[in-house]
């Protein structure tokens, strides 16, 4: 076991609030966890040297911080800022409630094999529980900043429940400065007939170490859209678990990746198909240049029983140098016989002839990759359901890919 | 015999592509408005001179200058080339599934007036001149929409390179081989597109194997490149000399791999 995972239980053993029990079962679990390690299948392309080395530390006092703007929104925001929160929206919309207290909810969602999943669950001090009422439609978008200052470590905890036929639309939005280390996760419950619109954006590159997941319980007819937006980083890690757990639910999961550097980015998605006749479509692209590493795992369970189901999943990647890497694995396991699934990974290399024939007429080699390469991580963004966050964020990624070399 | 009125020099030029030597001193002067042919056996250097002229990854100049309009060439990029007025067609042009062609020559157009301070063409504007071009070169019109070169045939993509010519209107166009594969029919298209972007400022350099492209563009000079400089110089009579002769009394070396894309 690692001195740093020692460090997390003796600290989680002195945190005192009204989730013991949960907690409880958690620390007990982490208490007899294996570490991982490089033969470790879920952490196989992903080493923890950057947990392991970790200097970030639990800061008594916290400097003020404000999470980024985006033009066009005006966010109800549930900011924390190096583990603790700091501020909740002064006004809530009738029917949507966020509470500081017990949900049966907590860790349920979240699939017990995820290590840093168990360290959240002992160390986020804070737990916050938003709740959509039933048949209740939230417009304004719900915003969770995870701010962590240089050198500081904070772990966050949200857990939502949208009741049946309400709707919602949450943003996670992580900005580490530093050398910081921060686990954040999320879980939804997300009732019959309801729907989530749901963003994550991990576009903090440097030196942090991000660990976390977003994690979905679909019941009946419910639907998810999900995007995920990253950059790597010292080491950057989402878990996201889409759990179909009542007849006819719908998920849909962009996930899209930027890598410069020596960045790391790993995205694990796992969809569980419980029950019959839900469909889910997951699309991720994403570019690697310089000496980055990219691992992304796409597994789908279809179960015995969840005949009807229609499944696809696709990722896409394009190396920008010969150092950069990219591990990709997309994973099928089914036990139904009547489904419809598909899946598919492709790695390709940016075109240096066509890049070099269009510089010959004059066109900048940035503007030349962005009309060979940009397409097919545009599309996603053309994806997003919220136009304004399509226009801020697009941009950001369009300007890091302009300006990565090819090697 | 560089001044003021020369537009290329180039000055004991030594390139090599993979380590391996290929220009070994070459040295050529273009004044605006001329013609210049480069012929010479396979293995020669021409198409590594328009490669190495243009920019390209992979081919380093291990000695020598370049100089365009007075410039330091080989401190460009190869964009801030074209856009000092280089043009290279190219003997196999690069298909590019998913740009179209207009919004290729837009994007090239645009940068290139922008590079040189000039104001940007409407859309309307640039679609007018970019029509007129594909007749100029009878390519049909629809394939502006097509995608940059995709699944166009040989005679197509060479007209496609001469119609990016007319549009970007360089002061110095490098023609590789613009002749291979081509029939006579297509030649003369090729050739006539070719003669009308010349005039007196406007300047070309034809690298060509045979003698028969030079029937249709007259050139002022010729000269025969072997083994990586120019061995031998004259006016248009040299290719016809060479024609007749062929390559054999270059007496080269044996023949080096062919390095040539």
């Amino acid at each position: 076991m690692s001195e740093w995972l020692q460090q997390a239980i003796a600290r989680a053993d002195s945190i005192q609030d009204g989730f013991e029990d949960q907690r409880a079962s958690s620390l007990a679990l982490l208490k007899d966890i294996q570490w991982p390690t490089r033969k470790t299948e879920a952490w196989k392309y992903t080493p923890l040297r950057a947990v392991e080395r970790s200097t970030a530390i639990f800061k008594e006092e916290s400097p003020e911080l404000e999470p980024v703007a985006v033009e066009g929104l005006e966010f109800l925001e549930l900011t924390f800022v190096d583990g603790q929160l700091v501020s909740l929206p002064e006004e809530l919309p009738e029917g949507l409630t966020i509470e500081m207290q017990e949900s049966s909810l907590f860790a349920t969602i979240k699939p017990e094999r995820h290590v840093f999943g168990l360290v959240n669950d002992v160390l986020a001090a804070d737990v916050a529980v938003v709740t959509v009422a039933e048949g209740v439609a939230i417009e304004q978008l719900l915003r969770i900043n995870n701010l962590l200052s240089n050198g500081a470590q904070g772990h966050i905890r949200v857990v939502v429940d949208i009741k049946a036929g309400a709707s919602l639309k949450v943003v996670e939005n992580a900005e580490g400065q530093g050398a910081s280390l921060t686990t954040a996760y999320t879980e939804y419950q997300i009732g019959a007939e309801a729907n989530l619109e749901h963003y994550r954006f991990a576009l903090q590159a440097g030196d942090n170490v991000a660990i976390g997941g977003s994690h979905f319980k679909l019941l009946e007819k419910a639907s998810l859209n999900s995007s995920i937006i990253g950059f790597g980083s010292n080491l950057q890690r989402i878990d996201t678990d889409i759990i179909h757990a009542g007849e006819k639910a719908d998920a849909k999961l962009n996930a899209i990746y930027l890598l410069d550097g020596t960045e790391l980015f790993d995205l694990h998605a796992n969809v569980e198909h419980a029950v019959p006749n839900c469909t889910t479509e997951e699309n991720v692209r994403g570019i690697a240049g310089d000496s980055s590493r990219a691992v992304f795992n796409g597994r789908i369970h279809i179960h015995r029983d969840a005949q009807k189901t229609l499944a696809e999943l696709n990722n896409r990647n394009l190396l920008m140098s010969n150092k950069a890497e990219i591990n990709t694995k997309p994973e099928l396991e089914i036990y139904a016989d009547d489904v419809r699934c598909a899946h598919g990974a492709t790695i390709a290399e940016i075109d240096r002839k066509a890049l070099y024939y269009l510089q010959t007429r004059g066109v900048s080699r940035s503007q030349a990759q962005l009309m060979l390469s940009f397409g097919f991580i545009n599309e996603l963004i053309d994806q997003m359901p919220t136009a304004e966050l399509a226009e801020w964020v697009r941009p950001i990624i369009r300007d890091r890919f302009a300006q990565m070399e090819v090697k | 015999m560089s001044n003021e009125n020369t537009l290329l020099s180039i000055k004991d030029l030594h390139a090599s592509v993979e380590e391996k030597n290929i220009l070994k001193g070459l040295n050529l002067d273009i004044k605006p408005g001329e013609v210049h042919a480069i012929m010479g056996p396979n293995g020669a250097g021409k198409s590594t001179t328009g490669y190495v002229l243009s920019g390209r990854d992979g081919y380093e100049v291990d000695s020598g200058s370049v100089t365009l309009d007075g410039k330091d060439l080989l401190e460009m990029e190869v964009e801030e080339r074209a856009c000092a007025g280089l043009f290279l067609a190219f003997q196999y042009p690069v298909e590019i599934p998913g740009v179209s062609n207009l919004e290729f020559l837009k994007v090239a157009v645009d940068a290139q007036r922008q590079a040189r301070g000039e104001e940007a063409l409407t859309s309307a504007e640039f679609l007018k001149m970019a029509k007129e071009a594909c007749k100029q070169v009878n390519l049909p019109v629809s394939f502006l929409k097509r995608g940059v070169n995709e699944g166009f045939s040989g005679g197509e993509k060479k007209r496609n390179e001469i119609m990016q010519m007319i549009l970007l209107k360089p002061k110095l166009c490098i023609l590789d081989e613009t002749d291979s594969g081509l029939d006579i029919d297509a030649m003369q298209v090729v050739a006539n597109g070719v003669n009308s972007q010349r005039d007196s400022e406007r300047s070309f350099i034809v690298v060509t194997h045979y003698q028969r492209l030079l029937d249709y563009i007259k050139p002022d000079f010729v000269h025969v490149l072997a083994d990586g400089k120019i061995v031998k110089s004259g006016d248009a009579s040299l290719a016809k000399e060479l024609e007749e002769q062929g390559y054999s009394w270059l007496q080269t070396e044996p023949t080096e791999d062919e390095l040539e894309d």
